[in-house]
């Protein structure tokens, strides 16, 4: 027969279903025969039924619930500047130190092929943001779509490299300025420079697959970014295509697309164990 | 306690594994999508945990704002249900204990299981609920943490361990010690009727 202290020690996972049924058998033998244990029990199920009893949320309209998060929704900040992993801090703290330096002595000069394991990457990053948030609306898709391509190739050189983690970073980045390049792209003069700027960043994508699958990672995750990459610059054009013809057509209606539906799924329950122990 | 809230299939997984990589990559509508998916269950959280809507959607706000920001740093080696739970149960507690309590537990002297629509049985039901929110606040934050996706986010036992990382002989421990402290602290709200009444 188990202790009293032991039966205490167990009550709790014992009204939450998670013994074994030989240790509940031991625990329903001493609560038979233990008025404080059993009286302990029913607060500890009543303390259940309490926790259990906190009520779920009323119905609450999706949409207002989108609009109001989407206003304070963060404009991409983490991804024109990827993550920055511990190694490369040092890189960054170097990059400053470079970077005043190169300012004290009037130079123009910003390491503006750096590749993302380069110390002076950063310094690199911060040139385009300045580039690119000075430039003219008409200069701005040019910049946009230089930069897209430069990523692109960061991306296979890491690749080549054998740093995948650094690819994705760059093909991450990549997605950032290929969207924010898209109303541009869209509204762009010449459809066709469009067009031919789509097709040769898709030329790229694929060479960036190709590296990765050659060079014996096959990291899958690069895989599906530029799998994702494609899909998103087909999604441009496809939108250019539907958007592009300036006449009016009566009688049509938008159709919203499907949301998917999700599925449900049991509950495991697990072995018990208990291999620590706080207070 | 089983969750049936927007599980995801493994076809499922693998869409919800793009909306993941588009949304890290800044693409807002599949950051939409996401939200879409999980909303439901973030208010939940939240309401259980705070007990007022308007309250509960300004916190699964911040949750979703959080999990945004750090997409870009989530590495798909845990389910993304559980990752949210964890940034969920996180943001909910530290918004409760910001908030003080506003009922004194001296004040609840009768225990309360009814849940007849009475008014004043519905009132104190509600104060019951809020002391019972309060004390899961109260707690140390290892066992806070694990009661709250427990209590909030109607989590079993393994859902917890993988949640938060830790060995299920962890979880046991932490809820057992997390309910003794909550027993202590409700005092006679978690007796029987009979037994408060006698006591």
């Amino acid at each position: 027969m188990l202790s009293h202290a032991t039966t205490r020690d167990w009550l709790i996972p014992y009204a939450d279903g998670m013994l074994a049924v030989d240790e509940r058998r031991r625990i329903d033998g001493h609560i038979a025969g233990c008025a404080s244990c059993a009286a302990e029990l029913r607060e500890v199920r009543e303390l259940n039924l309490l926790l259990v009893t906190l009520p779920p949320a009323p119905p609450i309209a999706f949409a207002p619930f989108w609009l109001n998060l989407q206003a304070v929704l963060p404009q991409r900040r983490a991804l024109r500047m990827p993550r920055i992993q511990p190694y490369r801090r040092l890189g960054i703290a170097f990059a400053m130190a470079a970077t005043a330096v190169l300012v004290a002595a009037g130079s123009a000069f910003a390491a503006p092929a750096a590749l993302p394991d380069n110390p002076l990457y950063p310094v690199k990053q911060l040139e385009e943001g300045v580039r690119l948030s000075l430039a003219p609306a008409n200069e701005r898709l040019t910049i946009q779509l230089q930069l897209a391509n430069e990523r692109l190739r960061e991306a296979q050189a890491m690749a080549s490299n054998h740093k995948p983690r650094l690819a994705e970073d760059s093909l991450r980045a990549f997605r950032v300025v290929v969207n924010d390049a898209a109303a541009g792209l869209k509204n762009s003069a010449d459809p066709k420079v469009a067009k031919d700027a789509l097709h040769k960043l898709h030329l790229k994508l694929d060479a960036v697959e190709r590296e990765n699958a050659s060079r014996g990672d096959d990291d899958q995750q690069v895989k599906q970014l530029v799998e994702d990459a494609n899909d998103e610059l087909d999604r441009i054009e496809q939108e250019d295509a539907v958007e592009a013809p300036p006449t009016l057509v009566i009688g049509e209606q938008s159709t919203p697309r499907p949301t998917p539906q999700p599925t449900a799924r049991p509950t495991p329950r697990p072995t018990p164990s208990d291999d620590e122990h706080h207070h | 306690m089983a969750q049936s809230e927007e599980v995801p299939s493994s076809e499922g997984d693998a869409e919800e594994r793009r909306l993941i990589d588009r949304s890290a990559a800044g693409d807002q509508e599949a950051f939409r999508q996401l939200v879409l998916r999980y909303h439901r269950l973030v208010i939940n959280v939240a309401f259980r945990a705070l007990g007022e809507v308007a309250l509960a959607e300004d916190v699964a706000q911040d949750v979703f704002i959080k999990v945004y920001k750090s997409l870009p740093t989530y590495r798909h080696d845990k389910p993304f249900k559980h990752w949210l739970h964890r940034v969920a149960a996180n943001t909910v507690t530290d918004s409760l204990r910001r908030r003080r309590p506003v009922v004194s537990l001296d004040g609840l002297e009768q225990p309360l299981v009814s849940a007849g629509s009475d008014p004043q049985d519905v009132a104190a039901r509600h104060d019951l609920q809020r002391a019972v929110r309060h004390a899961i606040a109260s707690l140390p934050p290892h066992y806070r943490d694990t009661i709250a996706l427990q209590a909030f986010g109607e989590l079993s036992y393994d859902e917890i361990a993988k949640a938060l990382d830790i060995p299920l002989g962890t979880v046991m421990s932490r809820l057992n010690g997390a309910k003794r402290l909550l027993r202590e602290r409700l005092g006679d709200l978690v007796r029987p009727a009979e037994e408060a009444n006698t006591a």
